[in-house]
């Protein structure tokens, strides 16, 4: 129950918002706190659901099963594991600070913006809980609408523009994967007599592994999209910089880990020969994606779009973890899912905070921001050096794994990698540098304020977050160990049958060098 | 003669009144070519019955003939509203609607 | 309900004592009294919906040519929703407009008629006059404004690729009849089946011809000519009538002829249909993003949304042809929902159905868009709606037949299709009310509620569809 009240709590939000009369906006005030309330409650009952979760179990927890449409087995299935249990989190988490972000920026239709948000948010979470294939697409799909209006109506110059495009490439993506879900029911029902769109049932069918290679293609593709994979990535520039603050928030945050969480969901453990021979290819592309995502980022002149291809960076790293299919690996890439979603959304948040004072988001605008506004430069240096990964923040943690993950797998890929991690430095320290040292070169940023008590409420969570998750890892690696190590093994159960494999991947192994990891992002 | 005789005749019949309707520009005409389409399949319905020594074609021949009626009666009905409106009875220069 | 030879067309003449009730009425109305005649058609139309309830699982036969099975009772139940929707557009419609209300409404029921025989006819020529009653009425109607050149334009055209249509229909079930010996569909079956294997050029000529016809009616490519001229000339209201009945009937009539009595030339007519589907479905929504029309743009996605009908057709299986029948249900009410919005935004001297015409409706008509933008994301096929579970359903039919590229074309065009759909959105949400433009009119009284009502549908279905998939299935179990 506590695992639908999460996904419904915000929906019902919503619905309740819609209700309320507004039509000149002068209830706005009561709108803006009755969201932050919705989103706090669902925030609260996230964090219920991570209280009660048994973090030793690698099986799904608050597994809910109602019969939906018996005539094609669908079942309203929702549970959670390891993986999604922080994912849910993170969505929890960063719907209020979004909320709170559009307090100062977003003036027009407030009531419908807040609705649009908490619907988001339900959609989200319900991508992450859903067990059921149909039940995960109907979120999959449901979720695009309340994100085209965001951008659409409240984003900026090229809003439309952005917003179709981000609409049609995600749409195009996984309409394919309708397509393989329906062809994966249809073989269920050959090989068993009934249709079935159970997860659960479906890890255990037997596809032959021709029919595994176009599904996997057909699912990987509308992940790759949605992470954005190099060369899918081409809607998220575009989708970032003309979204309102907390849409790019969000769409940083949390919208970019459903590609990767699919991968680690659907495509790989679904499919896990047709992954072992595609993992080396994903693999190139997420390093291509990582070190071109991150030389595009330097030459931005525009701080929103460098951070979204930062994030295309980032994004790769976990795509590479993924790939590496061990326990470092894996375990690396859903922290650093969540690391990203924090420090990323911590950035977009500030760079909305500094557009909505000055109305440009061009570096050259800036400089000297230092002596203006020393508070927000404290706390934009720490979102910055987390995004860059430095040890005790939590961007290192999850890097780390995934370069000790792919190492173990394929060294070559790690080393290229390693690379990005360096021009991630460069890049976003240049940027840094730029925009707050130095003379104060324009004239219009001598009076800009600091951090007011409303931007901290949502700041300070960031910053907190990011220094817990970078000093004390245990507290997020514990509750996903026994899921990721359950995934490790079914993947590969598989290989060891099917293909050779070249490394030795004991899980004992695997643990102990875990342990070494958390040992070494602990000091 | 056979039923082979009587289903040329109707193709051919068929064919003129298909070939009108496509070449034809008056709307008239148009009408004229769709009017000989329909009833050519009278000729076929007839046919077939009187070889099968069914009845049903027969009655289905009674049946098209008051529908052709009723159609012709309606379409030359509009070609009057249109002319009232339009002041042309060429299907060429009826292009308001196009896209 | 006692077992009588006319249980099964009692629906039929529920309806058509209404459309003669409508007639009298208006022929005895005083000069400028004011009459619920557009109610009287509904008291009707509901007659047709509890006498298709109290028939259903019955089975009823009248006269061996019009079987009242479930499937013919499902898509009258879905045509009276449609009649009744569009009666309650309509009355808002005439009203405004001031088209005479009595003639109107009488052929809109007797259009109605029409389908419904048309849905439940076991008989080519009864298919066939169904098919006549259909048009001819929906042809008045079409030009019913009588001083609009536009609407006249379009019934004219309408006329003459209709007629021409039946002339090619009439040829096929003429030959079907020189073959088999009668026009009976079971007959006509059971004569196919026995001897299916000699493969007789007449036999294939009649598949072809009808096949011709019905392309026509449901306006496949590349027999879809007259379908965007009469779309967009008619008045909203009757475009939404015409789009989602005629279609209806027309495939109730298509499935049962195909899939029974042709069923045994499957091999022979498939592959032409996967032809058709595949170019409808392309055309439809290319053709359709070019359009700054509305009432057009729709049109082409109707014409789209009968390729995706054709889908089921082909894959011919249990899933396909249920799911022909919950996706026309859906559609049906989507789309009348939609054109019931242009018409409520027209007045009378306007039309109101350019892409421009919606801009900045949110800010005016907050309402109004947000029901017009539920009606276009369950058209594109997006959860949780109505349409989303059509498409759902016609694509698992289309896989679980093997047929991959189908499903796949299918999905991808739909894609596109949202595309223009979402321009309607970005207008109503996204741009400031052209200037030039005067506020939109105030839409109240029965047209909300008919949208509402649409809306309310639209929803159940895209969330608990069950009920009504169980009644899909229960359809086509009774005559296939």
């Amino acid at each position: 129950m506590l695992l639908t009240l999460s996904w419904l709590v915000p929906l019902v939000g919503a619905l309740l918002l819609l209700l309320v009369g507004n039509a000149d906006g002068r209830r706005d005030g009561m709108i803006r706190w009755l969201a932050l309330g919705v989103s706090l409650i669902a925030f609260a009952v996230t964090l219920g659901v991570w209280a009660a979760f048994d973090p030793a179990s690698a099986e799904f927890q608050f597994v809910e099963r109602h019969s939906w449409i018996p005539q094609f087995g669908i079942d309203y299935f929702v549970g959670i594991d390891g993986i999604s249990l922080l994912l849910v989190v993170l969505t929890g988490f960063l719907t209020p600070i979004a909320l709170l972000s559009s307090w100062g920026s977003i003036e027009r239709k407030v009531k419908e913006f807040s609705i649009f948000i908490l619907a988001l948010e339900a959609a989200m979470v319900g991508v992450f809980i859903s067990l059921d294939l149909f039940l995960f697409y109907v979120f999959w799909d449901a979720m695009l609408i309340p994100m085209y209006f965001l951008i659409g109506i409240w984003g900026y110059d090229r809003r439309v523009y952005a917003a179709i495009k981000f609409m049609l490439y995600t749409m195009a993506g996984s309409v394919l994967m309708l397509v393989a879900i329906l062809g994966m029911a249809y073989l269920h029902s050959a090989a068993t007599g009934s249709y079935t769109f159970d997860l659960l049932k479906l890890y255990s069918l037997d596809i032959a592994p021709q029919t595994q290679m176009w599904f996997f293609l057909a699912f990987t593709l509308a992940f790759a999209i949605k992470v954005p994979l190099f060369p899918f990535h081409t809607w998220l520039p575009d989708a970032h910089v003309q979204a309102p603050t907390a849409g790019s928030v969000i769409l940083a945050g949390v919208l970019l880990k459903m590609g990767t969480y699919g991968l680690l969901r659907f495509s790989f453990p679904l499919f896990p020969e047709a992954a072992a021979y595609f993992a080396p290819w994903l693999a190139l592309l997420a390093v291509i994606g990582i070190i071109y995502g991150a030389l595009v980022a330097m030459v931005q002149p525009d701080m929103k779009k460098l951070v979204a291809y930062s994030s295309v960076s980032h994004l790769g790293f976990v795509v590479l973890g993924i790939c590496a299919m061990n326990t470092q690996g894996m375990q690396g890439a859903v922290y650093q899912m969540l690391a990203h979603g924090v420090s990323t959304g911590g950035l977009f948040l500030m760079v909305g905070m500094l557009s909505d004072r000055r109305h440009t988001r061009l570096i050259a605008e800036f400089g000297g921001l230092k002596t203006v506004m020393p508070q927000f430069t404290a706390a934009f240096l720490i979102m910055t050096l987390a995004s860059i990964g430095l040890p005790g923040l939590n961007g290192f943690v999850g890097e780390f794994l995934i370069m000790l993950g792919a190492f173990r797998w394929a060294p070559a890929f790690a080393v290229a990698a390693g690379l990005g991690v360096i021009l991630s430095a460069v890049y976003m320290l240049w940027m840094f540098q730029r925009v707050f040292y130095g003379p104060v070169t324009h004239e219009a940023n001598e009076t800009l304020t600091d951090l007011q008590p409303r931007e901290w409420a949502g700041v300070l969570p960031l910053c907190a977050m990011a220094l817990v998750m970078g000093v004390f890892p245990t507290i997020f690696l514990k509750p996903m160990e026994a899921s990721v190590d359950a995934l490790v093994l079914r993947m590969q159960a598989t290989q060891t049958v099917q293909v050779e494999i070249p490394v030795d991947r004991r899980p004992d192994d695997e643990r102990r060098l875990t342990t070494v990891t958390e040992r070494v992002a602990r000091r | 003669m056979g039923l082979q005789a009587y289903l040329t005749l109707a193709a051919i019949v068929f064919c003129i009144g298909l070939f009108g309707v496509i070449t034809r520009r008056n709307t008239i005409s148009i009408l004229l070519g769709i009017e000989l389409m329909l009833n050519s399949v009278n000729i076929n319905l007839v046919a077939f019955s009187r070889f099968s020594g069914d009845v049903t074609g027969m009655v289905f021949a009674v049946f098209t003939i008051c529908i052709t009626v009723t159609e012709a009666a309606l379409g030359l009905a509009i070609v009057i509203l249109l002319f009232r409106v339009r002041r042309t009875v060429t299907a060429d220069q009826l292009d308001l609607l196009k896209g | 309900m006692m077992d009588t030879p006319f249980n099964a067309v009692v629906p039929m003449l529920c309806v058509v004592f209404a459309a003669l009730a409508v007639m009298m009425a208006e022929a005895f109305r005083g000069r400028d009294e004011q009459m619920a005649l557009g109610g009287l058609g509904i008291v009707g139309l509901v007659g047709a919906a509890v006498s298709s309830m109290l028939l259903w699982n019955r089975n009823a036969s009248s006269f061996g040519v019009i079987v009242a099975d479930n499937f013919g009772l499902f898509v009258t139940m879905t045509l009276v929703i449609v009649g009744v929707l569009t009666i309650m557009f309509s009355s808002v419609v005439v009203r405004r407009d001031g088209l005479p209300a009595g003639e109107y409404y009488a052929l809109v029921l007797f259009a109605v008629v029409g389908m419904i025989m048309m849905a439940t006819a076991n008989d080519l020529l009864v298919i066939f006059i169904a098919l006549e009653i259909l048009s001819l009425a929906v042809y008045v109607l079409t030009g019913i404004r009588r001083d609009d050149p536009r609407a006249t334009e379009a019934a004219f055209k309408y006329f003459l690729l209709g007629a021409f249509s039946s002339a090619f229909f009439l040829y096929g079930i003429a030959f079907t009849y020189g073959v088999s010996g009668s026009t009976r569909l079971d007959r006509i079956g059971a004569f196919l089946a026995a001897q299916s294997m000699s493969d007789s050029p007449l036999i294939l000529v009649a598949i072809g011809m009808l096949l011709v016809g019905f392309a026509f009616k449901i306006s496949a490519v590349p027999f879809h000519m007259w379908t965007p001229d009469a779309y967009e000339g008619a008045p909203a209201v009757v475009t939404g009538f015409m789009s989602t009945g005629v279609k209806a009937a027309a495939f109730a009539a298509f499935t049962r002829v195909f899939l029974s009595a042709f069923e045994p030339f499957s091999v022979d007519w498939a592959p032409m249909i996967w032809i058709l589907a595949v170019a409808t479905m392309i055309l439809g929504t290319v053709v359709g993003v070019a359009q700054t029309n509305v009432k057009r743009m729709l049109a082409y996605s109707s014409i789209a949304h009968g390729g995706y009908l054709l889908v089921g057709l082909i894959a011919a299986n249990d899933v396909g042809k249920a799911a022909i029948l919950f996706y026309l249900l859906a559609y049906a009410v989507t789309n009348v929902a939609a054109f019931g919005v242009i018409a409520l935004l027209g007045t009378r001297d306007a039309a109101n159905d350019e892409l421009r015409d919606f801009s900045g409706l949110w800010h005016g008509r907050p309402a109004l868009a947000a029901l017009m933008t539920v009606c276009l994301l369950s058209l594109g096929g997006l959860p949780p709606t109505a349409g989303f579970i059509g498409k759902w359903y016609i694509f698992s039919a289309a896989v679980s037949a093997g047929y991959y590229g189908l499903a796949i074309i299918g999905v991808l065009t739909s894609v596109v299709s949202v595309f223009f759909y979402l321009r309607v959105v970005v207008m109503m949400y996204m741009e400031e009310r052209d200037p030039g433009l005067a506020a939109p009119a105030h839409v109240g009284g029965v047209g909300m509620v008919a949208l509402v009502a649409s809306i309310v549908v639209i929803f159940y279905l895209g969330v608990l569809p069950t009920r009504v998939l169980d009644l899909a299935a229960e359809s086509i179990s009774t005559i296939f």
